[in-house]
């Protein structure tokens, strides 16, 4: 097991975990906040980590799926968020080994393109379809989505770094 | 510690899978297919209603904390406010006690003449109330979803209105819910009557995003004025006639054009309407269009004096 100095070991992530994760960040995604084009994707976002930490569980398969229940929630066309999150779901594929070797802040970085990435496509799948381009604010949800990224590594890994002997010293 | 506790397992060597490169292939392909099936044939509505009864109970979940809000600062409203409220809404039902008690009569009238006249009876209209669920959250376009969907009777295409004009028409019906596409979204149009003058034309959703209408194919010479009122005309076989669209705004005649740019305002709520009305479209009503030998036969008739 060849990992980066300094980690530190974590337990098995639990099915039902990551499970729950995705489905509050569909929930997330749904609550009613408006129609600003700079909001953050969070389930791209949890996606993409899911992608990237546990390649062998969460796949491009599941992230076509996520990508047409937000279709059918926004009324959109079927399918351009299932794009686009298959597209992301590939690259985070292709950089998984590669990313977790880099600190948490350095990470953020290298997930921005694939954000960026994720929202082109949309928005050419929306301009090729007829569609009015939004402005420039859209730039802005790749961005939020990488800043944001850290704070999900914390939140995500929390329940994978408890002790794995937990004693009445030391419960969690 | 015993190693079956850590996290790092060494991937399988044998049992892969296809690879990433052809999942991107075969599930970027699938996309493709729905969104052509989507915009170019309209098969994938019951892929639609499945998902969409599936997500249901996410989305009635993801519903709750804006509706306790609502509610919390609904409870919180002053005195002084619902007062005001009352006071407006007794002074708006005293305005209209007059017109609303003549109804009836014009209605006997309006009926008998027809009948003199052996003009066809006015379409009767009903509807089912329905409550606005949230906006689209898409910055591409104007659509609400509302409460309301199949088994409650809506029907594709049918005219929602709000208190103060029409709102919009239902594009999508799923077994419980619908989603209405707003008159201000810019694929959408609505053919309306212009109530000073009698002109009929044809408004549009605003493409520049403004929240608003505007008025095509009008000649830079035609007698708008700012302030006219529109109603749907009736003719178009969706709206019920009479009901209260938008009013003009601003006009610009320009001299490159043979047309001018009419801008209107929606007199519904596009933004903020939280009850609504679907009504019954009336093309159910309307009779079917005469053949072709017989519009022969009027077109001649038409062309004799």
């Amino acid at each position: 097991m060849i990992m980066r100095s300094g980690q530190q070991l974590l337990l098995p992530a639990s099915p039902v975990f990551i499970w729950c994760s995705l489905l509050t960040a569909l929930l997330l995604d749904m609550l009613p906040f408006g129609r600003a084009p700079w909001m953050p994707d969070i389930l791209a976002l949890v996606l993409v980590f899911w992608n990237v930490h546990q390649p062998l569980r969460i796949g491009i398969g599941l992230a076509f799926v996520f990508g047409l229940g937000v279709d059918v929630h926004q009324s959109a066309l079927l399918g351009q968020h299932a794009l686009s999150y298959t597209a992301l779901s590939f690259f985070a594929a292709m950089i998984h080994r590669r990313l977790l070797w880099f600190t948490v802040p350095s990470q953020a970085v290298q997930v921005l393109p694939l954000f960026l990435v994720a929202h082109l496509v949309e928005l050419v799948v929306r301009l090729v379809n007829g569609n009015i381009f939004p402005g420039w604010t859209f730039l802005l949800a790749p961005l939020l989505e990488a800043l944001l990224w850290p704070v999900v590594s914390v939140l995500l890994l929390v329940p994978q770094r408890r002790a794995p002997d937990p004693d009445e010293n030391r419960p969690l | 510690m015993s190693l079956g506790t850590l996290d790092r397992t060494p991937p399988p060597i044998f049992k892969q899978g296809p690879s990433a490169l052809s999942k991107l292939i075969i599930f970027s392909a699938l996309a493709l297919f729905l969104m052509v099936a989507d915009s170019r044939f309209n098969v994938t509505q019951p892929l639609r209603a499945v998902l969409a009864t599936a997500m249901y109970p996410v989305q009635w979940l993801s519903l709750q904390p804006v509706q306790a809000g609502r509610a919390v600062g609904d409870y919180f409203i002053t005195a002084r406010q619902a007062q005001t409220q009352s006071e407006a809404a007794a002074l708006l039902l005293a305005t209209q006690a007059l017109r609303s008690s003549q109804v009836e009569q014009l209605t006997l009238e309006n009926s008998r003449l027809r009948k003199l006249l052996d003009l066809r009876e006015q379409l009767k209209v009903e509807g089912v109330a329905a409550e606005v669920l949230y906006d689209a959250a898409d910055p591409y376009t104007r659509k609400v979803i509302i409460g309301k969907g199949m088994s409650q009777g809506v029907v594709l295409g049918s005219p929602v209105i709000d208190e103060f004009g029409v709102l919009g028409q239902v594009t999508l019906v799923h077994p419980l819910v619908s989603e209405v596409t707003l008159i201000i979204d810019r694929d959408l149009a609505i053919p309306v009557l212009n109530v000073r003058t009698g002109v009929r034309s044809l408004a549009f959703g605003d493409a520049g995003g403004s929240g608003g209408l505007e008025l095509r194919f009008m000649g830079s010479n035609t007698d708008v004025q700012q302030g006219d009122l529109l109603t749907t005309s009736g003719v178009d076989g969706v709206y019920p006639p009479g009901l209260p669209v938008a009013r003009i705004d601003r006009i610009e005649r320009r001299a490159e054009s043979a047309f001018a740019r009419i801008h209107c305002i929606p007199l519904a709520l596009v933004s903020g309407a939280r009850h609504v009305m679907v009504l019954q479209p009336q093309s159910a009503q309307i009779p079917p269009r005469p053949t072709d030998a017989s519009a022969v036969v009027s077109s001649k008739k038409g062309a004799l004096p």
